[in-house]
């Protein structure tokens, strides 16, 4: 069995035709994640036990032709920002390293009623606030295509996990592509839903007018397996929206590509700009209408972020205040010590850099000049996207563009915090403008082949998921 | 903008975000966050007046439930458990007042 490129449908049909059962396969998973996980560090927690007892428990199911689920058994990887009750959940901080979640997250939920197994928790930046997993409290992931590079961020474990087999699909969040730019160093499918199209209820949140959930997985198809097990509105996550199910997509070919130019002007390696030309190249050969657009504000997309995105992650991570959660220090003589101390000790460099960052952005004398304005531009950003897709305007159906300016870089490369903000610079507009995103690579990577993969994302309209979806199944028949 | 980011405003951000720092920590992040505002300081040649601020998320919608009651909190054993410090079942703190 070749784990590597085993996927959700591969995984089925294995079962079906009784080529292996499914403890035989979270066997050999568990097994390969102890042998991997020591230079990867994918796993911050494997499930071991529970992961076999239930793939045993779904076996004897099978065995008596009982009905289950299509996602019965399938081994999964999840985010250590998500919670599952009554197992750790971290967060890659030393200020949860010992939580424990009381309840399952909605996600979680929905995956254990369709019976999935969960091989274990992964690795992230700390509170999900990075783009390499170097800002994890427990050291860096490796990317499975050159160890001495990152996977990516901060969903990196979740990446990694699936491009080095260590499981079929995964987990992960995106809040400026924490999602999509890992699927891409890793050559794998990252998809970020629609803005509210999967609740949150149970996500550690970073800033809750950008993250979304989504899966990370080997093909089109098994994302969006796993996107329709766990959408859908929820009365636990107020700004959930259920995206009308069966309602007629458009067939990929009378579909119109929209290629923005302002992702290609600057900064693009050679790999990246080749690779992603010759999917353009290949998409317009297939007979789909390809057009060259304009979205004028994409330069402002990363300012914007990091003035929205740190002002909410400052409010939504007061919540580490020692009174919950974790207390380094006892006996302490008043609440402010309390405070002052939990939250230095609790917290790595990069949170202290948002919060501060955040704090300051909200601040009595600052809120107009840089919250009040960066919400401006966000309207500016979404705007742009409305336009190429508006009837009235360039009408395009999807955008197609580079998800990453480069591929993976070395761990250790960034060396200012800022050098590492500009590698999301290319998946922040959609997070912004709440859009479904699709990162794909523009062909099948293999481990071992020494290439570094390239990937693109197909950013679509609101509620239209399967849109994207289908397109980029189409993409990967081509 | 002006915004010369300097250790002691560091030091006031950090008081109000309830953040102790080390000296070096403190001259560290002024340096970085110094580095990120000149950035973004970019939108200021943006002109936004006749922009509505986009809040929130995407969807501005409210979203309405009835007047009952909510899905059972959880279990007063499960919330204990996760208190830091506890003392008869009630989460202990350190004195509010001086």
């Amino acid at each position: 069995m070749n784990l590597n490129e085993l996927t959700i449908k591969g995984f089925k049909e294995g079962l079906s035709n009784k080529d292996f059962s499914v403890s035989e396969v979270v066997k050999e998973l568990l097994d390969l994640i102890e042998e991997k996980n020591k230079s990867l560090n994918v796993y911050l927690n494997v499930f071991n036990k529970d992961a076999l007892t239930l793939s045993e428990k779904i076996d004897s199911f099978l065995e008596k032709g009982e009905d289950l689920p299509f996602l019965a058994g399938v081994p999964l990887a999840i985010k250590d920002n998500l919670l599952i009750e009554d197992f750790p959940m971290t967060c890659a901080s030393k200020m949860l390293k010992d939580y424990i979640s009381s309840y399952d997250a909605t996600v979680i939920k929905k995956l254990k009623d369709k019976k999935a197994v969960f091989l274990g928790k992964v690795n992230l930046d700390e509170f999900a606030m990075g783009a390499s997993t170097e800002n994890s409290f427990f050291g860096p992931t490796r990317n499975p295509h050159d160890l001495s590079r990152a996977p990516g961020g901060s969903s990196g474990g979740s990446a990694a996990a699936v491009a080095a087999g260590l499981a079929i699909a995964a987990l992960g969040s995106d809040t400026g592509g924490s999602i999509r730019q890992p699927a891409a160093f890793c050559g794998v499918v990252g998809f970020k839903p629609t803005y509210g199209a999967v609740s949150r209820f149970g996500l550690v949140p970073l800033a809750s007018s950008l993250d979304q959930i989504g899966p990370i997985t080997k093909t089109v198809e098994d994302a969006e397996i796993v996107f329709d097990a766990i959408k859908g509105k929820d009365k636990l996550d107020s700004t959930s929206i259920e995206i009308s199910e069966g309602k007629p997509t458009k067939n990929p070919k009378d579909m119109v590509v929209g290629i923005p130019r302002e992702y290609f002007e600057k900064g693009l390696s050679k790999e990246v700009e080749r690779g992603v030309s010759e999917a353009i190249e290949r998409i317009k050969k297939s007979g789909v209408m390809v057009k060259e657009i304009s979205l004028p504000h994409t330069k402002y997309a990363l300012s914007c972020y990091y003035i929205v995105m740190p002002a909410e992650a400052s409010a939504n991570l007061a919540r580490y205040d020692g009174v919950r959660y974790s207390r380094s220090e006892k006996d302490l003589n008043s609440l402010k010590d309390l405070y002052l101390k939990v939250r230095e000790e609790g917290f790595g460099p990069e949170p202290k850099r948002r919060i501060l960052l955040g704090t300051f952005v909200l601040s009595s004398g600052y809120y107009d000049a840089y919250y009040a304005k960066a919400q401006r531009v966000r309207k500016l950003i979404s705007d742009d996207f409305k336009k190429v897709f508006s009837s009235s305007g360039p009408g395009v159906d999807v955008v197609l563009a580079p998800t990453t300016p480069t591929e993976a870089f070395k761990i250790g490369e960034k060396k200012d915090p800022l050098s590492m903000y500009m590698s999301d610079i290319l998946t922040i507009p959609a997070n912004l403008s709440g859009l479904p995103a699709l990162a794909l690579p523009v062909k099948r990577y293999h481990l071992g082949s020494g290439e570094l993969p390239v990937g693109f994302q197909l950013i679509g309209k609101r509620f239209h998921d399967k849109e994207i979806i289908g397109f980029g199944k189409y993409y990967e028949q081509l | 903008m002006e915004n010369k980011f300097d250790k002691e405003k560091i030091k006031h951000l950090s008081n109000l975000a309830r953040i102790e720092l080390k000296e070096e920590e403190a001259e560290n992040l002024a340096k970085d966050i110094g580095q990120v505002l000149d950035y973004i300081n970019e939108l200021e040649e943006l002109d936004t007046k006749d922009v509505e601020p986009m809040a929130g998320g995407v969807i501005h919608d409210n979203s309405w439930r009835e007047d009952n009651d909510r899905e059972k909190p959880l279990p007063k054993e499960k919330s204990v458990q996760l208190f830091p410090e506890e003392k008869d079942g009630f989460l202990k703190v350190p004195p509010v007042f001086e």
